[in-house]
């Protein structure tokens, strides 16, 4: 488990200390050696780096867990929980891994989505997906309230219609690979590809940091 | 779904979205275990979903802070994984077990035969090929071993009313079971059996059973999530599966 400050993939010219800026977050990888030495500190218990890991991430956490599980309740038992999950296992983050921001985001989707597929909530899903009740645009709509970033905004507006839906359906309604493909009345096999090929793109329009 | 009939690099995407549930996730995490470039490819669309993440960031309300901070000064922080490298991403899923550590040790494949060789005899299986089955087994072998080792294992055997005989081995304190089943009546083509977890928490698909080889016994499949009071249900559905049961059981064995 090497420490946060020892990535061999770092961004050129940045370094630990200097901050990311307010809200500068929106880009993954900015700032992350950043929030990756502080999740370091918070690995030996360290808890003001925690208070200050808390300040940087608990609004995306949040923003996420919201958007997947709607409930406003639950979503704040949901945030909590993935917060303290950072605080727990704060020593399994290795930067060599991918940034702490993804890391933190995993959690935090990992959480929102076994949230909603149990419980009667996963029961409900499935009736809706079994009768297609459940369309695109409800997703999209909830999503659209919440992207208020504009890059990642115009680099979904890149993908294709099919690959669009796919990953938001995917990463914003929690669905599996299979509910979307009954979702959108398309093959398996078609579903995956496309939110493969839809991660690739957006990844490669984000310009993500690797 | 077969991994095995399609390209398994396929599953990335959804992967990284955590949209590829159980069996089929631990089948593709197998996959990556030994495939450099699609760990890299994975830890690159993660990178694209925090950034779907970050876009939809909010104000957290003021109380929670407090409160959070509060309750980890009061909780005991896990120590550094075992495991050398990827286990990192295990915190992600499972506080408990990094998801990726090198193969366990020979105490636990031996156990494992074990418990395998039992359950293979109840189920009416000749011990034929188990050498190549535990081969096969290598993967999800700590799955399966977590399961089989648990100190409230449990085991249970029913026929399938289309035939064959079906055998699970749950563990209420690991919330899984291990599925295994042999002599299972071929289905046609475009029909494959869909295991469920049914009960108070309602009913859960868990795992598309892969029959139409014509290999006697199937799994062991790790069936995760139980809960209490969970019955384990098998059904024909059409390839791919469903959401909800679309057939009657050919299988019910109760959990508790």
């Amino acid at each position: 488990m090497t420490e946060g400050q020892h990535r061999s993939r770092g961004e050129p010219g940045r370094r630990p200390g200097r901050g990311p800026g307010p809200g500068g977050q929106a880009r993954p990888g900015r700032g992350a050696d950043e929030l990756g030495a502080l999740l370091t500190r918070v690995a030996r218990g360290d808890q003001d780096a925690y208070a200050a890991v808390y300040d940087r991430t608990a609004g995306q956490v949040l923003g996420l867990v919201r958007t997947v599980v709607r409930d406003p309740a639950q979503s704040e038992e949901v945030m909590q929980e993935v917060l303290l999950d950072v605080w727990r296992s704060a020593s399994r983050f290795d930067a060599e891994l991918g940034s702490a921001a993804a890391w933190v985001m995993t959690l935090a989707h990992r959480r929102a989505v076994d949230r909603v597929r149990s419980e009667q909530k996963a029961a409900e899903r499935e009736m809706r997906v079994a009768s297609s009740g459940v369309a695109y645009d409800e997703v999209a709509e909830a999503v659209e309230a919440r992207l208020d970033r504009e890059r990642v905004r115009r680099c979904l507006g890149s993908l294709t219609e099919l690959q669009r839906e796919s990953v938001t359906l995917a990463y914003y309604g929690g669905y599996t690979y299979r509910e979307v493909a009954r979702l959108l009345g398309v093959a398996v096999g078609t579903v995956k590809t496309r939110m493969r090929d839809g991660l690739i793109r957006l990844r490669d329009c984000l310009g993500v940091d690797l | 779904m077969r991994l095995g009939g399609s390209d398994p690099h396929t599953l990335a995407g959804a992967y990284a979205m955590d949209a590829v549930p159980e069996p089929d996730r631990s089948r593709f995490e197998r996959h990556l275990a030994g495939c450099d470039s699609c760990r890299q490819e994975v830890r690159g669309l993660r990178e694209a979903t925090a950034a779907l993440a970050a876009a939809t960031e909010v104000r957290p309300p003021a109380g929670l802070r407090d409160a959070v901070l509060r309750t980890a000064g009061q909780t005991r922080q896990l120590p550094p994984a075992a495991a050398p490298v990827p286990a990192a991403w295990a915190a992600a899923r499972d506080q408990r077990r990094p998801w990726w550590r090198p193969r366990p040790v020979v105490a636990v494949a031996v156990a494992l035969a074990c418990v395998l060789a039992v359950v293979a005899v109840a189920a009416g299986v000749a011990t034929y090929g188990m050498q190549g089955r535990l081969d096969q087994t290598q993967g999800r072998d700590h799955a399966v071993a977590a399961v089989l080792s648990a100190s409230d294992a449990k085991m249970m055997s029913a026929p399938v009313t289309t035939g064959g005989t079906a055998t699970v081995v749950m563990s209420h304190h690991e919330r899984a079971l291990v599925f295994t089943a042999a002599d299972l009546h071929v289905l046609p083509a475009g029909e494959s059996y869909e295991l469920w977890l049914i009960g108070p928490a309602g009913t859960r698909p868990a795992g598309m059973i892969d029959a139409s080889s014509r290999a006697r016994m199937v799994g062991p499949m790790v069936v995760s999530g139980l809960a209490a009071g969970d019955s384990v249900g098998m059904t024909v559905e059409p390839d791919g599966g469903s959401p909800r049961p679309t057939s009657p059981p050919v299988l019910l064995i109760n959990l508790r």
